[in-house]
């Protein structure tokens, strides 16, 4: 039977799905679909399947396989040469020649290579028209071309560090899977197995494919690489629920088998998978321009536009004073080339490699040098919730017994000093119940580590019930040494209860039976309850204030557990065999004790965090996968949700009128379940993502936050992302700035992401951000001393055209300020302090907001650069004026002074200069005229420090600067006297001594 | 700028070792590089460089000369002002190249006379005699005369006190006359002049190749 025939009448959905005329069997098309280009757009929609909901018949007959025995061995060739390999197929790979040459041609170092270009034509046409050629333009080509070379190795050598997210992928294919085939088991290579295969697999395997299970024995998987929840889950064969990801009889390529043993049909492989579309969603997204990038090609255009307008008019201005056409468009060049600023490529570089190694001290590893900034843009952060805005750690919070909530002492650092009335006799039955009943452990040789952060074995909420037993109570295995377990019956999801059989220490011949569990099963088993020690028949009082007190707790998004114990009648004193299958012992008629409620507590420095980003204008939009409950309950608690705000479901309830009648305009906040987000199109979420400023995602699918992150960009945020699975790692490389977790992240996460939290703390990002909003202001100032050099640089050029005077400032020169002078002074801007609170501002506004605008290069070049210019020429003018050229009589004197010829040149004093006098006369105007542009810089320097302060308020404490000068002085009359001493007495000891 | 043109000297730069040493240069000044390229038989080929010498010697005439002093030969014209008076410099003392017999300068006959200068820098003293020495590269193509005789430069024309203080002052010349023989086939020939006799006058410069000497080429075509 040809297998692929069924399938196409078995799945119609599949038929739908292809835009193409359903010819070939689904498999084929599949197979094609995969060879086609991606559809990103198809890959950001929810995994679309349907075969957990199949009975195992019409699993049979869809993959035409047979459950016992498993595909033939010529049906999986057949299958395999069809659908290719189960493995994920590599991102096209761009060649590492591309990447360097990306580097190396790439926004700003174009720039510099026209102007290389330009000057090597300068050159060239230099030496074709006329003999003797100055080989200034040939230094400035070579430099020029230089500067981008090692610029852009230095770039790409940062980059390739970087961006490997397929090879981490390809890591995870595990290398042997055992498959039935022919009713035999095998091991073969992963890479083998086929569509409809019938699979093995036991704890501690990787899973080879998609598997839809048939059968399975106590097995758990830990899914947390492909959806972060780090719990592991068990799977059986039956289907528990209509999302595929949430249903429990399919297991995921890639994930772990815990525990166990499970039996099942492969659904899908390699790209089909889920973390097969994943990874293809990944590598398929194009990742935007960072914003730093962005700025830097809106400051070339500046440039460029200044650099040609400036040219094009000397070009004409020399043609109208009478220069030939070749001079002109060698002037054109010359003023071109002398208008980029050499030295600000190489300045940009180290500021922020600088930011960088700052960061990566506040935790922040910084992955992309231009990430750096982008934090400081931030407009939006898309906040995980577990993990970065919670401790990952579940914790007691709530206990309630005696009728009466408490509070239990959640901080990090157990520093609240919350307590409650721990010497009510409650209170010592809840604890030994939550103490005993408890399968949770801690691991050895941890003596020294405070409770809180001891690792444990055994499930997230028994692990803090024993650290909250050991903290508040007594050693817990002091407890159950004394106090033996004797049967037990462990919790499961049907019952929903865990039981326990304890030899009493202070009666060593009676047991006691202690159970905890949901509190609406325990409350069933219960008869009595206990207040205040004593015991009491339960009434509807009680009951009414139990539930008030599970909704309280429930509300505030805790997990809720109920505890209750019997003491066992005589008959079932001491070596009593108790059977716990058939239960020969009574479970009823319990006496409820108390609840104890848990929750995975904020971090500390959260609250504040957000507080912080609130005020510095940034929204935190908290998305999960986690329930809206629990997610509302913890942005509430970190103020993602403030307190003065609440949801529409929230007011109605409050008002006590049907959500449908309330003023939607006064309501801020709003959580957002994922299967709404589902049924939204792009407007509606626009919509919520404009009207409301505190918005909660929960219960949202790797594809949804993606879609998310899409729509604040469409809204012109700019998104930086936080998460640790797999399952983010599309939306942490959509996002401008993907941050991913250095502890808790996968690496597949840590690849896709711009930036690695090395604490996972949230507010580590605030820091960042922090750093980012400085350097943006740092890099402004950086380019505002940088640029302003350019126009005494460029003004002596233009003098030399216009006025014909002597060149006052050669390219060399020019050369020895962008990359000499003013690099090191530009690059220590970038250690200046915030001038104003910086988190106190909102973001800037990346289409407004640039890092250079009309305002700074007017500033730079139309104000200070002129007085720059003036104090060069001063200079200029001076020096020559003194050594006999006045200036009115050097006007127009250009051709006779560069005439090598002419050696009889007349000065205002009637003195004759040769050529070569006049030359070093000019050399020595040029060194003063570089001299002066570097003494005015370091007044630009200092001016530049701050934009709107004072300096003097800044903290430059003038009088600092003379504290040196009487050494200065010292040194001089010092010197001055040892050489007065040994002309003096020549060959005296002295000058054996010191002279050199 | 204003008040730093104030505070200039309008007689002395303030500054003048930047020319320490003078240096020499030719007259007339061909309009490529310096070579004398013409030919005998037609005289527009020459003109130029007649006219530019009548017109060079114009302020060496006696005429011109009558108001300035005649001052001793052989001694330094020492002055301390305020005011300074110039010395004449009969154009006489060029002999066949003074152009008063010749108002061809030699060049109609194949005998160009060129003027030799050294550059004036304001109160430079040469020591001992300087002189002008002249040479052929190729002693048989041509011989060198050199007017004065020896190529000597009076020490009364220095020193040279400025523009402004020194009102009439004629720069001291030497003029060279290139003598071809008979034999050479080929009328071309390069001549090195040099400021000889004084110490402190530089002529060896390896940057500067007008410091102290000048070199050009003659070549003259029937």
């Amino acid at each position: 039977m040809e297998p692929g025939k069924e399938k196409g009448t078995a799945t119609p959905r599949e038929q739908n799905q292809s835009p193409r005329p359903n010819l070939k069997p689904v498999t084929m098309n599949k197979n094609l679909r995969k060879k086609k280009k991606k559809d990103l757009e198809e890959l950001k929609k929810e995994v679309d399947m349907d075969d957990h909901k199949l009975t195992l018949d019409e699993l049979s007959a869809k993959y035409s396989v047979d459950l016992t025995r498993g595909h033939s061995l010529k049906d999986a060739q057949e299958i395999l040469f069809i659908n290719g390999p189960n493995s994920l197929t590599p991102p096209p790979s761009i060649p590492n020649w591309v990447k360097f040459c990306k580097q190396m041609f790439g926004g700003f170092s174009l720039l510099l290579w026209t102007g290389a270009f330009l000057c090597f034509l300068a050159y060239s046409i230099n030496l074709r028209y006329n003999e003797k050629a100055d080989k200034d333009n040939l230094y400035l080509g070579i430099v020029l071309s230089a500067v981008v070379l090692i610029t852009g190795c230095f770039s790409y050598y940062q980059e390739s560090k970087s961006s490997k997210i397929m090879e981490s992928f390809k890591n995870m294919v595990p290398q042997q899977a055992l498959v039935i085939r022919d009713g035999e088991r095998m091991q073969i290579n992963v890479k083998d197995v086929v569509l409809g295969d019938l699979v093995e697999v036991k704890g501690g395997d990787q899973v080879p494919a998609d598997i839809r299970v048939i059968s399975a024995q106590g097995c758990k998987v830990d899914n947390s690489s492909l959806t972060g929840e780090s719990e592991p889950q068990s799977r059986c064969p039956d289907c528990t629920h209509e999302n595929p990801l949430e249903t429990r009889n399919i297991i995921f390529f890639s994930t772990n088998c815990v525990e166990g043993t499970a039996r099942g049909i492969v659904i899908s492989t390699g790209d089909n998978t889920v973390m097969g579309r994943i990874a293809s969603l990944t590598s398929g997204l194009t990742m935007g321009q960072t914003p730093i990038a962005v700025e830097i090609e809106h400051f070339i255009h500046l440039i460029t536009a200044v650099a040609v307008f400036l040219g094009v008019t000397f070009f004409f201005l020399s043609l109208i004073l009478g220069y030939g056409w070749l001079d002109a468009v060698i002037f054109l060049i010359g003023i071109i080339v002398a208008n980029v600023p050499e030295g600000l490529l190489a300045t940009v570089t180290v500021c922020l490699t600088l930011t960088a190694k700052r960061m990566a001290r506040k935790n922040c590893l910084v992955k992309n040098l231009e990430a750096v900034e982008t934090l400081g843009s931030t407009s939006t952060i898309c906040s995980d919730k577990t993990g970065t805005l919670t401790q990952n750690r579940m914790t007691v919070a709530h206990l309630w017994f005696d009728k009466t909530v408490y509070e239990a002492d959640t901080s990090e650092e157990q520093t609240t000093g919350k307590t409650f009335p721990k010497s009510s006799d409650t209170w010592f039955y809840l604890a030994r119940i939550a103490g005993l009943c408890n399968r949770a452990d801690f691991k050895p040789h941890q003596e020294s580590v405070p409770v809180a952060k001891r690792a444990t074995t055994g499930d997230a909420s028994e692990s803090a019930l024993l650290k909250f037993i050991e903290q508040s109570y007594n050693s817990v295995n002091e407890m159950r040494e004394k106090n033996p377990k004797v049967a037990e019956i462990p919790f499961n999801s049907t019952n929903k209860y865990q039981m326990s059989i304890h030899l009493l220490e202070d009666n060593p011949q009676a047991h006691m039976l202690m159970m905890k569990g949901a509190p609406e099963k325990i409350l069933d088993f219960c008869t009595s309850f206990m207040l205040n020690g004593q015991e009491f028949p339960m009434d509807e009082e009680m009951k009414v204030d139990f539930q008030n007190a599970y909704l309280e707790l429930g509300g505030m998004g805790e997990r809720v557990l109920g505890f209750c114990y019997l003491n066992l009648p005589s008959n079932f004193s001491k070596g009593f065999q108790f059977n716990t299958d058939e239960l020969n012992f009574p479970m009823e008629s319990l006496c409820f004790v108390g609840l104890i409620s848990m929750i995975d507590p904020p971090r500390t420095a959260v609250p504040d965090a957000v507080g912080k980003c609130r005020n510095a204008g940034i929204k935190v939009i908290m998305v999960t996968g986690d329930h809206p409950i629990t997610a509302k309950a913890i942005a509430k608690s970190v103020g993602i949700i403030s307190e003065a705000n609440e949801t529409a479901e929230e007011m109605a309830a409050r008002l006590n009128i049907p959500v449908s009648q309330l003023n939607t305009k006064s309501i801020k906040a709003i959580v957002v379940h994922g299967s709404e987000l589902k049924d939204m199109d792009s407007n509606q979420l626009d919509h919520i993502l404009k009207t409301y400023k505190e918005i909660v995602f929960a219960r949202t699918s790797p594809q949804q936050k993606l879609i998310i992150v899409e729509g604040c960009q469409r809204l012109g945020a700019i998104v930086a992302v936080t998460g640790d699975g797999v399952n983010d790692s599309p939306a942490l490389k959509k996002a401008d700035i993907g941050i991913a977790m250095g502890i808790t992240g996968s690496d597949v996460s840590k690849q896709a992401a711009d930036m690695i939290l090395l604490d996972d703390n949230f507010a580590s990002i605030v820091t960042g951000v922090e750093e980012g909003r400085l350097i943006f202001d740092n890099l402004k100032k950086s380019i505002a001393y940088t640029l302003t050099s350019n126009i005494p640089e460029i003004t002596p050029f233009l003098m030399f055209i216009i006025l014909s005077i002597p060149l006052p400032l050669g390219t060399i020169t020019i050369l020895c300020i962008d990359l000499g002078t003013d690099m090191v002074p530009a690059i220590s801007l970038a250690y200046e302090s915030p001038e104003s609170d910086i988190m106190k501002r909102l973001p800037r506004n990346p289409k407004t907001d640039n890092l250079v605008n009309h305002r700074l290069i007017g500033m730079a070049y139309g104000q200070i650069g002129m007085i720059q210019a003036l104090a060069g020429f001063f200079t200029y003018f001076v020096i020559l004026a003194e050594n006999g050229f006045k200036p009115l009589d050097l006007l127009g004197i250009r051709l006779y002074w560069d005439d090598a010829r002419l050696n009889d040149l007349e000065d205002s004093y009637g003195q004759q200069w040769t050529y070569e006098q006049r030359k070093v006369m000019e050399f020595t105007c040029q060194t003063s005229f570089f001299i002066s542009i570097v003494i005015v810089q370091w007044a630009d320097l200092i001016i530049c420090k701050t934009r709107r302060n004072s300096l003097f308020k800044q903290g430059m404490k003038i009088n600092w600067w003379f504290c040196a000068i009487p050494y200065s002085a010292l040194i001089f009359i010092y010197d001055e006297g040892r050489k007065l001493i040994i002309r003096r007495r020549p060959g005296g000891w002295l000058e054996k001594e010191t002279y050199y | 700028m204003w008040a730093m043109l104030q505070t200039l000297n309008d007689e002395v730069p303030k500054y003048r070792d930047q020319i320490p040493s003078p240096g020499l240069m030719v007259f007339p000044k061909p309009l490529t590089a310096l070579e004398y390229t013409y030919s005998m038989s037609k005289p527009p080929t020459y003109e130029k460089f007649t006219e530019d010498l009548k017109r060079f010697l114009e302020p060496y005439s006696v005429e011109e000369q009558k108001n300035l002093t005649n001052c001793p030969d052989g001694t330094p014209f020492k002055q301390s002002g305020p005011v300074y008076q110039a010395c004449q410099f009969p154009v006489s003392l060029l002999q066949n190249c003074s152009g008063v017999n010749d108002t061809d300068f030699g060049y109609s006959k194949g005998q160009p006379c060129i003027l030799v200068k050294m550059n004036r820098i304001i109160e430079l003293m040469p020591d001992g005699s300087p002189q002008i020495i002249c040479d052929a590269k190729d002693a048989d193509i041509a011989n060198i005369l050199t007017y004065p005789d020896h190529g000597l430069i009076d020490l009364k024309y220095f020193p040279y006190y400025g523009k402004k203080r020194h009102v009439g002052y004629r720069q001291p010349l030497v003029a060279v006359q290139v003598i071809f023989e008979s034999s050479a086939t080929k009328k071309e020939v390069t001549v090195e002049c040099k400021i000889g006799g004084s110490s402190n006058l530089k002529n060896e410069d390896d940057r500067d190749k007008f410091l102290g000497r000048v070199v050009f080429k003659v070549t003259v075509s029937t």
